[in-house]
């Protein structure tokens, strides 16, 4: 096969969209193991598994993952804006964030997407 | 003391069962479009829609008053809370919090 210009070209592109697609999911994949450890300041008011017993702060047991990750950056940004979240989530580090979800993902608790 | 407690308690039950939960069904059909479905995704940036059902009422009593108010910022969570009163939100998150049993 004759490599020109063009073919090599070709490759160099997929190759960057290669890793722009996995890229995301690297940066997804927390470790639920790692994220118990980390939850020990989060069981005071989420409960140790991730169900809370006083009603104003919610269960995360069970959460989608991806949605917990997108508040604790909304937290850390100052997007989502809550007194007690914001100086816990100022110092989290996007593998913290990861870690945390993932492990309040894999929790069994009572929620569940809403069926008629 | 225990008095002053218990009139406490037996309010705040009487506020939370003021809220109708059937009516709350109703209120939410609209909801379903989005929190009925179980792999359903904001659109940008993507994450999946929260699950919602089992959720404390207190919580998402206070989160959808946060979307009326603008507090807390999500395009169509804020168009969505922007006509809900209070009774209606009570209704929906009262409805809410029992779907999860």
């Amino acid at each position: 096969m004759i490599r020109t210009k063009d073919s090599l070209r070709m490759s160099y592109r997929a190759s960057v969209l290669l890793a722009a697609t996995l890229l995301p999911l690297a940066v997804a994949a927390g470790d639920p193991i790692a994220g118990k450890e980390k939850s020990a300041t989060c069981a005071a008011c989420h409960g140790a598994d991730g169900v809370s017993s006083a009603p104003t702060f919610p269960t995360l047991a069970g959460q989608h993952e991806t949605y917990l990750v997108q508040s604790l950056k909304q937290y850390r940004d100052g997007s989502r804006k809550n007194a007690v979240m914001a100086p816990m989530a100022a110092n989290l580090s996007d593998e913290d964030i990861a870690d945390l979800a993932a492990f309040y993902a894999r929790q069994k608790g009572p929620l569940k997407t809403v069926k008629y | 003391m225990r008095a002053i407690a218990f009139f406490l308690l037996a309010g705040a039950s009487a506020a939370a069962s003021a809220a109708d939960v059937e009516a709350g069904k109703v209120k939410f059909d609209t909801c379903m479009g989005c929190h009925g479905i179980e792999s359903y995704t904001n659109a940008y940036p993507t994450y999946d829609v929260p699950r919602v059902a089992g959720q404390h009422a207190a919580y998402l009593e206070a989160a959808l008053k946060a979307y009326r108010s603008r507090e807390r910022n999500h395009p169509t969570m804020i168009s969505q809370a922007a006509s809900l009163s209070d009774e209606d939100i009570a209704d929906i998150a009262a409805f809410l919090a029992q779907a999860g049993q």
